[in-house]
């Protein structure tokens, strides 16, 4: 009687087996490692030969690119997700009315989430191209401009380019989220603020924006932290270069690593990285939360 | 009087709502535009130095080229099976943990869900110094199954978020009631919760599919013979140093594309909702 007890609170651990068994072996494993190589001393050919303390870290820390690249990091972070939960949102609300074609233009939304990023990267790297790129030939067939521009006349503007790009391809994400919120929320709603007299701005603030900002909250942590840790579109645009003027952290320690053999310095920018993502994750989970209780 | 002007506001910001769905729709599909023509554009074309917006021969023969000059069959093949084995392994591990998040009560579950978050904390970029690691312990660099578990791994999160939503959005009596009748929990699981949960289990089929599918940090890491590389890898041969292909790249890119955009089109209305309500909410 009591085996079959215990057997009975086991049972639900033994359902999650083959999901913590995968998670453990191939990403819990390797985060292991990862720190575990951040404070060793690592050979060139990656073999840990023993305890190195801070040493990777400061290393990291120490170097004039750095700053730089943890600048650059943060700006792209905060570019990209906050323009594209801002365009995502009111793309949302406009496809929300009721229109002919509406279908149609909710599946042309999704495109570029449907697309690998190094293709998208690959296509606006061409598109941006001074000397054949098809953004000049566009402009000028439609009398915008009336001869080629050079669109990428310093590192700082393929940066922007490259934040663009993101921003494009992160937009539909939060646009379905945002939308799967705005469908529950029940017609009756708008109709009794309208009858109350209430306007456009005041039914934004008082009903859609409190409505979807679960959506919101789950579409914001989870970009936060796909952006901050996106590699395809700024390797294939620049690789970070010239003299790592466009890296972010993750293009910064990929070359570290598999470039420059340097893995317990790329083992230190993952660890880095992801004190900076907790942080961030977390003041943002906190204040929304404390938010959405104030509201209820 | 009023209810006129009110109309006709109501009109113009009608037509301000199509512009802006206009001006969106032409953005987003623009680099589409580009690909499919430039893919059909003749190298000299796509170097001239006056641009053209349509080919001035269409290049159809494009097409063939692509695949006399790489292996794409077998980049294709490569795609297949690391997407189709990472889809199967984690829809596999993932229906149980879903099952048990969304019909039992145990210690640890929010710890579990705070587990699966972490996870997505990791980029795969971010741990490939410990991913490579793991993987020459096992032997498993430049292979496939090593691309599979990754992937499966690194899209447990969504399946699970995914297969939970639909899951908690089905009432649970019928299952109940098959366990009176001697079903055993495994028993009611597979004869009656997974088919009503059909069309979520599909979503979460495809959506872990079109991810692996797009997937190329790690494949770039991880694979070294030409033979072994999936598609998104595969392509960039036409991305040299010295000369970009872009015909060719686009060509063998509108390959890599169409098919995954359509059956993410098919899912589209499924997959948000899925999303934000087995994921956070405890």
């Amino acid at each position: 009687m009591k085996n079959r007890k215990v057997t009975r609170s086991l049972t639900p651990y033994l359902w999650l087996l083959p999901s913590i068994l995968l998670m453990t072996v191939f990403i819990l494993f390797p985060i292991f490692e990862v720190f575990r190589t951040s404070v060793s001393k690592v050979s060139k050919a990656g073999i840990i030969k023993g305890f190195a303390g801070l040493d990777n870290f400061s290393k990291v820390v120490g170097s004039a690119t750095f700053g730089m690249v943890l600048k650059n990091t943060l700006v792209w972070t905060i570019v990209v997700v906050g323009l594209s939960t801002l365009i995502g949102f009111v793309l949302a609300l406009l496809l929300n009315n009721k229109f002919p074609g509406r279908k149609a233009a909710r599946a042309v939304v999704v495109f570029p989430w449907a697309t690998s990023l190094i293709i998208q990267a690959g296509v606006w790297k061409f598109i941006i191209d001074g000397d054949f790129g098809t953004l000049n030939t566009l402009l000028m067939k439609l009398g915008i401009i009336s001869a080629p521009m050079n669109w990428t006349p310093s590192p700082a503007a393929y940066f922007a380019w490259e934040c663009w790009v993101g921003i494009f391809v992160t937009i539909p994400f939060v646009t379905f989220c945002v939308l799967a919120g705005l469908q529950s929320i029940d017609e009756a709603f708008y109709e009794s603020a309208t009858v109350d007299g209430a306007g456009f701005w005041q039914k934004l603030f008082h009903i859609t924006l409190p409505l979807v900002r679960s959506s919101l909250t789950v579409s914001t942590v989870l970009n936060i932290i796909y952006v901050f840790n996106s590699f395809p579109i700024i390797w294939t645009i620049t690789k970070g270069d010239p003299a790592n003027r466009t890296d972010t952290l993750v293009t910064y320690l990929y070359k570290q690593a598999f470039y420059k053999g340097r893995t317990g310095e790329a083992a230190a920018i993952s660890v880095i990285g992801f004190l900076i993502l907790c942080v961030c994750a977390s003041i943002y989970m906190v204040i929304s939360l404390r938010k959405e209780e104030q509201d209820a | 009087m009023p209810s006129k002007k009110k109309t006709s506001s109501a009109k113009i910001l009608r037509v301000l709502l199509y512009l802006a769905i206009i001006v969106m729709v032409l953005v987003t599909l623009y680099p589409y535009f580009v690909m499919f023509t430039s893919a059909l554009k003749s190298r000299a074309e796509i170097y001239a130095k006056q641009g053209t917006l349509l080919p001035i021969e269409w290049q159809w023969s494009n097409y063939v080229e692509i695949w006399k000059l790489a292996p794409l069959g077998r980049y294709f093949v490569n795609s297949i099976v690391v997407a189709g084995g990472a889809t199967v392994i984690a829809i596999l591990c993932g229906i149980p943990a879903a099952y048990a998040l969304s019909r039992m009560k145990f210690k640890g579950k929010k710890f579990f869900l705070g587990l699966v978050i972490v996870s997505q904390m990791f980029a795969p970029v971010v741990l490939l110094v410990g991913i490579y690691k793991i993987m020459s312990m096992f032997h498993l660099t430049d292979t496939l199954i090593a691309l599979v578990f990754v992937n499966a791994a690194f899209n447990q999160a969504f399946a699970i978020w995914l297969l939970r939503g639909t899951f908690q959005s089905i009432s649970n009596e019928m299952e109940q009631a098959a366990t009176i009748d001697g079903c055993n929990q495994v028993q009611a699981m597979i004869r009656i919760l997974i088919p009503v949960a059909a069309p979520g289990i599909v979503t979460a089929l495809i959506f872990v599919f079109i991810n692996a599918w797009n997937e190329y940090t790690v494949a770039l890491t991880l694979i070294s013979s030409d033979i072994l590389k999936p598609l998104t890898v595969g392509i960039t041969v036409f991305n040299g140093y010295n000369m970009i292909e872009w015909q060719y790249l686009f060509a063998s890119s509108l390959f890599a594309t169409i098919p995954v955009v359509i059956l993410f089109i098919c899912i589209e209305k499924h997959l948000v909702g899925g999303l934000t309500s087995g994921g956070v909410k405890g």
